[in-house]
């Protein structure tokens, strides 16, 4: 078993407890797409894709009274040590529906009645907190399409490692910590719209490692602020 | 589907009229459970089973225990696989075929509420290390669809779980073979308890009815042990929470969860 | 005239509070106004908006488009008119009140893949917009060259008054038809000004953010420059 944190509160990966991992984001990054972005999030790969709003197919998902999202979030097979198998899991199902709840309470979609928007995401490398990472992604594409949001969706995992709350759980911490809580905040609205938990906290780490989370969401959400600026603002054309 | 949209939207505000005089559309408080009941041992081909009725939602859980060969990398641990169904009879809108994501999701929560807390001590469940364990399959089946399935199919799942007879298997040539007749209490460590909060408005509630969860903003279902832990969580929903209320929503979670789970106790 | 004050923002900025009118792309929350675009925001008599510089075109009646020809039905045209939903033109609007469905050919008139001018002349987002051609300047584009440019962007194409489209025609001597929608048709007998329009058009699609537009392009077209009171306060 690797030792998760080392006497002076330095973990497996060389962090601090309050310590993100390396992000780099790139907005518009796909031509086809309407809007896109490719986040690297520590050794996490991620592209996504937005499309829409445009016709619904099947017609009847087609909502009379507003747009509707829909999200796909796939591994691809070479993203995890042990090959995936293509077809969409289970846990992939799961993953793409809570990551369409995150985002639904961001988009503006009243202006679009009978079409949809698509949000298409790719895990090229997977490696601990995935869905966060896909959902700041997918967050800086819809708004890189254009399409109207409330506020952007940040979103960072926090955790419990060798007794400790510590912000954003990699893989080894995923698979030998103590619980992995992750968070999707709207950092104007403070409002958390995704937040899942698998592992043993007391009320008061509870309490704790939500704090944390938000606290990771915001670092994050400077992040993506900064890379939606440089597409759309910075001086060299 | 305009005609449903417009229901739900007049149901909304008249459940909302009613929310701010802390009261809900069939009388309960706002964090009254509706009645519970657990039947255990219903099915007596399963090694455990139960059926539940929350409210007008009705769940049968069955236990299934056999040999069977441990997953890979977790050669020290029995396994344990929770499932759960929507029938076609239970849901005028449910359609046989493959599972939709609310199936799937509803599935990997009661799972994942199980597995979480650890309500099992696996390692009890071996064998032969790395080669042969008890495997405890858990199915549960929504007979009858109407509102917060979550709970409803947790509870059942922990009720089978509690009362089923695990069989003995001994090796014989590096092979389980079952001694008849022997039968022992499963592992029990902890008793999980889901309880799941609909937020409307600025208002939690908590075991939403389905006219609720249609109008409802944001759900979140916490799962809590014995010991006061919270240990698993999902959220569902449009919207979202503040952090204000998801530590409300943890309160709640564990001062409703010690109640049912005296329900719980009473079965082991 | 009231100072206007410009910032960049992104979805969830907080442009200002207090008693403000929220117009397009923003909102009201409390007593913030939140932006819902990427894009630059204004606030002026009061009113906040935001100009975006992403995102589909939105139909709005009287806006003129320039859509082409997908299909039609025996009562209508289809159009594509750069938006998710699709224009229809009625075949009476082309036709005339004593249009009859088996003497009247619509192929003959607008066939798959023609371009038109055209207003939008209902939308009420419980039906797909409906176009007309009945107006001075407007039907079937005979010729040009068609130019897809943000339909955020159109408004910078156009400018103050018109001021940035007739400079660029004017320094050019190309004829320019501007869609709301972002499919502009350039049209020339001189083929230099033809390419130069092109490039001014294309220069405001990628530099709509930038201050100074207006004498970039003017510079780029070799105009004499003149006062510029376009600025941007980051």
């Amino acid at each position: 078993m690797t030792q998760l944190m080392n006497e002076n509160g330095i973990r497996c990966d060389g962090r601090r407890v309050d310590q993100l991992r390396n992000i780099s984001i790139k907005v518009g990054v796909l031509k086809n797409a309407d809007g896109s972005a490719y986040i690297e999030f520590g050794k996490n790969k991620i592209l996504a894709g937005v499309f829409g709003p445009r016709d619904v197919h099947p017609k009847h998902m087609a909502n009379q009274d507003s747009g509707i999202l829909r999200c796909r979030y796939h591994m691809s097979p070479f993203s995890v040590t042990e090959r995936k198998n293509p077809a969409p899991s289970r846990r992939e199902i799961e993953i793409s529906k809570v990551i369409k709840e995150a985002l639904l309470p961001a988009v503006i979609l009243k202006d679009f009645p009978r079409t949809v928007v698509d949000v298409f995401i790719e895990v090229l490398q997977a490696d601990g907190g995935t869905r966060c990472a896909a959902l700041d992604a997918a967050s800086i594409a819809l708004a890189d399409a254009g399409i109207p949001m409330r506020d952007l969706v940040s979103a960072c995992a926090a955790g419990k490692v060798a007794d400790q709350i510590v912000l954003d759980i990699n893989n080894e911490e995923d698979q030998e910590g103590q619980a992995d809580m992750p968070i999707a905040y709207m950092p104007n609205l403070e409002k958390i719209t995704l937040m899942q938990l698998d592992g043993i906290l007391s009320p008061s780490e509870y309490k704790k490692c939500v704090q944390t989370g938000i606290n990771g969401c915001k670092l994050v959400y400077e992040m993506q602020r900064k890379a939606l600026m440089d597409k759309y603002f910075t001086n060299e054309t | 589907m305009a005609n449903s949209v417009i229901l739900a939207q007049l149901k909304r505000e008249q459940i909302l009229e009613l929310l701010k005089e802390g009261k809900r559309l069939d009388g309960r408080g706002l964090e009254d459970q509706r009645p519970l009941s657990i039947d255990v041992g219903v099915i007596p081909k399963a090694n455990g089973s139960a059926r539940v009725r929350l409210g007008d939602t009705e769940i049968v859980t069955g236990v299934k225990i056999q040999p069977d060969k441990p997953f890979p990398d977790l050669g020290d641990k029995g396994i344990l696989i929770c499932t759960a169904e929507i029938l076609p009879l239970a849901d005028p809108n449910a359609e046989p075929g493959p599972p939709s994501e609310e199936v799937i999701e509803l599935a990997r929560v009661v799972d994942r509420g199980i597995r979480e807390t650890e309500m099992l001590d696996l390692h009890q469940l071996v064998l032969i290390e790395n080669k042969s364990v008890i495997g405890i399959f858990i199915d549960s089946s929504v007979t009858d669809a109407n509102g917060n399935l979550f709970d409803a199919c947790s509870y059942a799942s922990v009720a089978a779980l509690l009362s089923c007879t695990v069989p003995k298997y001994e090796i014989q040539n590096e092979a389980p073979v079952l001694v008849e007749g022997v039968t022992s209490k499963p592992p029990v460590k902890t008793i999980p308890v889901s309880v799941t909060m609909a937020r409307i408005g600025d208002h939690i509630i908590i075991d939403p009815s389905s006219d609720e969860e249609a109008c409802m903003d944001a759900r979140l279902t916490i799962t809590t042990n014995t010991e006061g832990n919270i240990c698993a969580i999902q959220k569902g929903g449009i919207d979202g929470f503040t952090l204000e209320q998801v530590i409300r929503c943890s309160e709640i979670a564990l001062s409703v969860g010690t109640k049912i789970r005296k329900q719980l106790e009473k079965l082991m | 005239m009231m100072e206007t004050k410009r910032r960049y923002v992104i979805p969830g900025d907080v442009i200002t509070t207090g008693p403000f009118r929220p117009e397009q792309n923003v909102y009201q929350e409390g007593d913030r106004i939140i932006s819902t675009s990427v894009g630059i925001s204004e606030i002026f008599d009061n009113a906040v908006r935001v100009i975006p510089l992403t995102g589909i075109y939105m139909p709005k009646t009287n806006d003129l488009i320039i859509g082409k020809v997908i299909g039609h039905s025996s009562l209508s045209w289809e159009f594509d008119i750069n938006s998710c939903f699709v224009g229809f033109l009625p075949a009476q609007d082309v036709f005339g009140r004593d249009y009859s469905p088996t003497k009247d050919e619509l192929k003959e008139r607008l066939d798959k893949g023609d371009l038109v001018a055209a207003r939008v002349a209902n939308f009420d987002r419980s039906r797909d917009p409906l176009l007309t051609v009945q107006d001075r300047d407007l039907g079937k584009i005979e010729s040009g060259e068609l130019i897809e440019i943000s339909p955020s962007k159109v408004p910078r194409l156009i400018g103050k008054r018109g001021s940035m489209i007739q400079t660029i025609e004017m320094a050019t001597k190309a004829m320019i038809t501007i869609g709301q929608n972002g499919w502009i048709v350039v049209s020339s007998e001189d083929p230099d000004g033809l390419l130069k329009a092109i490039e001014a058009i294309r220069m405001v699609d990628a530099q709509a953010h930038m201050p100074n537009l207006t004498e970039r392009v003017k510079s780029m077209l070799g105009v004499e420059l003149g006062d510029n009171n376009d600025t941007i306060n980051e």
